[in-house]
């Protein structure tokens, strides 16, 4: 292991969910196990299962002296390969930095806006096996360990038994660890593509001044952006899906109980009550696949539409 | 005009019937029932058309009064003491969402040590709430001010909800001499309410959704700057008041005497009326006393105050609370605010828990102020009525 001359910042995107908070909390108890100081906090939006989420973790030889969110990072950790697409992950990445993605995709497949040593793991498939759920969290630490030299994959493995088995016993301990040490062996590190340019978010951010008086919007066009009621259109949450319904109509006996139990609203009933699915909106929750009676609904691995 | 002999919960209740008030929620606590009471009996009988609301908790009753002001009508409530501490998180909201309630407060003090009697502990540490903020000294003071207080709220450079805080027994139980405005005369002065942001479903707009980081921090400082705008507003809509109904109160606060005073008392409520007499009798002594009847703790009259003050030698802050291992909020804020003149500034404290301040007590803090003008005063803050030496 090599000894930190300075300190270490990553930075973690992932959606509500996957677990990154967890990841970063990890990594900051692997860190002190190898004698590190360290930190790890989230950084939450309107928190919702699916959501973009940042977490950050701070690893140095002495006391950190430093509390607030990290805009520079040393390595970026995505536990989505769909976020830049979305979201300017990669922004502020140093060129000397790493990156590591849950991805199918080898590193010199995947294009992250910047090109940087990256180390790529299918966190998703190992979590599926290990974990019977797509909580990649300790999956990607074992990647973590792979990509790096400062904290060890026993400090690792060891946190994650320690706050796993504290939080959810013995056998998650066992599973996750397993998980993370499959991803450690089954990772790949060599260098992504850099040709996409970071998106930017369309943000809108008036001076004190221009923002309307009392917490109160109408249906407003702000640039390319709409806000105030009826906006919500805008955030087709059908992006955050991991897996999406695979709807069987032959099988179908109109019981309508997949309609009824979609939290989002994005079962559509029809004339003849049969189903169709909105999938701008559908978040992959999977509930309609679980009640319905004659599994005319499976799940299917990735963001798809039929 | 109408005279009468009221009390101050009475009197509130006429401002609020002559304003035309449409929505008043409320629960009882004494000692502000009165002004329920009184406001139910007029809607009874037929003499003022208001829908009053029974709310089942002052939580409640600050909840209701948030949707009726939001919902573009005139909107009026009064509390207590442990009612205003069980509102607290819903004060929070009419500020920022610029709903431009009047709610009295009858100061009364806030358990533990508790009772029904007078203190300011109540209503001084929600300051920060964003509710600008009077004291009124007199039965008439609270009748005028409700008045003025809706219109200065509903000013569309203010939007922004006032608390009228008046002392508990001593003024609302005490009958004075008030004279009642006509309704035509109020009519001219007060125009209808135009609401600035109303929840219409024809035309739907968000109000007080989740704020996140990249707004918060603007919408803070829109509210800081219009509660400093307020200051105009306040003296503007007191000098109105004077033309209309003969009536001023000096807008921020007002002073008696402080031409050529030496020394002077900053105090509030119903502690200014003894106040005023004590400096009366210290004149014809030929000593140079003055008084500052301090009235809006929000907006507070940093700059006014240094500018009333600067010729003087002392200055003593009369507080009816006390912030423990601390000194009075009043205090606190006053000698904040007059950092920048070398002036002898001391705390006095007296009244707390019903207490009766006394015209010897008085008298005292007078004499204590006066001793201060030596340029050393013996200590910061003096306790009056303490029994036992104060160390």
């Amino acid at each position: 292991m090599r000894v930190l001359d300075s300190m270490y910042e990553v930075r973690f995107h992932g959606r509500g969910g996957q677990g990154a908070v967890m990841a970063a909390q990890t990594l900051a108890e692997a860190a002190v196990l190898d004698g590190y100081h360290a930190q790890a906090f989230p950084y939450f939006g309107a928190e919702r299962r699916g959501a973009p989420v940042k977490a950050f973790a701070r690893i140095d030889k002495g006391r950190i002296t430093l509390k607030s969110q990290i805009y520079h990072p040393d390595m970026l950790v995505l536990l989505d390969d769909t976020l830049p697409d979305i979201e300017p992950v990669a922004e502020g990445l140093k060129p000397e930095g790493a990156a590591v993605i849950n991805t199918i995709m080898a590193p010199e497949e995947y294009d992250l806006g910047i090109s940087v040593i990256t180390t790529t793991v299918d966190a998703t498939t190992i979590a599926l096996e290990k974990l019977k759920a797509p909580i990649v969290n300790t999956s990607i630490l074992g990647a973590m360990a792979r990509a790096q030299d400062i904290v060890s994959i026993d400090s690792i493995v060891k946190a994650i038994q320690d706050k796993f088995g504290e939080k959810l016993g013995p056998r998650a301990a066992k599973m996750n660890s397993e998980a993370a040490r499959e991803a450690y062996q089954s990772a790949r590190t060599g260098r992504c593509k850099g040709d996409r340019p970071i998106v930017q978010k369309d943000q809108w951010l008036p001076d004190w001044d221009q923002i309307p008086i009392g917490v109160s919007l109408p249906t407003t066009q702000v640039g390319g952006v709409v806000v105030g009621p009826g906006s919500a259109w805008q955030n087709q949450v059908g992006t955050w899906r991991t897996s999406s319904p695979h709807y069987d109509i032959d099988k179908c006996i109109r019981c309508l109980r997949c309609w009824w139990s979609c939290p989002e609203g994005t079962i559509k009933r029809q004339e003849d009550d049969h189903m169709k699915f909105d999938y701008r909106y559908c978040k992959g929750c999977g509930i309609c696949a679980q009640i319905c009676p004659v599994d005319a609904i499976e799940m299917i691995r990735g963001v798809k539409t039929w | 005009m109408v005279t009468k002999v009221i009390s101050a919960d009475h009197a509130v209740a006429w401002g609020v019937r002559l304003g035309r008030v449409e929505v008043i929620p409320g629960f009882p606590i004494t000692p502000q029932t009165l002004i329920m009471e009184q406001l139910s009996e007029f809607i009874n009988d037929g003499e003022f058309d208001a829908d009053f609301i029974p709310g089942e908790s002052e939580h409640s009753v600050m909840s209701i009064a948030v949707g009726a002001s939001a919902g573009g009508v005139r909107t009026f409530t009064a509390t207590s003491s442990q009612g205003l501490a069980l509102m607290h998180e819903m004060l929070y909201a009419p500020p920022q969402i610029r709903l431009p309630i009047v709610m009295v407060n009858v100061n009364r003090s806030l358990g533990a040590a508790s009772g029904i009697w007078l203190e300011h502990n109540d209503s001084m540490p929600e300051r920060e709430s964003g509710w600008l903020q009077v004291y009124v000294e007199d039965n008439q003071e609270a009748l005028d001010m409700v008045i003025q207080g809706f219109r200065i709220a509903e000013d569309e450079r203010v939007m922004m909800p006032i608390m009228i805080c008046l002392d508990g027994f001593v003024l609302s139980h005490t009958v004075e001499k008030v004279e009642v405005p006509e309704q035509a005369e109020v009519d001219r002065f007060l125009p209808k309410f135009k609401p600035m942001n109303m929840l219409d479903p024809a035309d739907p707009r968000l109000i007080n959704p989740l704020v996140p980081p990249e707004y918060a921090m603007e919408m803070r400082y829109q509210l800081d700057r219009a509660m400093d705008d307020s200051r105009i507003v306040i003296k503007e809509v007191d000098e109105a008041y004077a033309r209309a109904f003969g009536r001023g109160y000096g807008g921020l606060f007002d002073t008696y005497q402080m031409e050529d005073a030496e020394f002077a008392l900053l105090s509030l409520g119903t502690a200014t009326t003894t106040a005023r007499g004590v400096v009366d009798e210290l004149r014809s002594k030929g000593k140079k006393a003055g008084l500052i009847k301090m009235r809006f703790m929000r907006p507070f009259p940093e700059k006014e105050l240094l500018e009333a003050t600067k010729d003087l030698k002392a200055l003593g802050v009369f507080d009816r609370s006390v912030g423990f291992n601390s000194f009075g909020p009043v205090f606190t804020e006053v000698r904040g605010a007059l950092r920048p003149l070398r002036l002898q500034i001391t705390d006095h404290i007296a009244g707390l828990g019903g207490r009766d301040l006394t015209l010897e007590e008085m008298r005292d803090i007078f004499a204590r102020i006066e001793e201060s003008l030596s340029g050393r005063a013996e200590r910061d803050v003096y306790w009056y009525g303490l029994r036992g030496r104060q160390r």
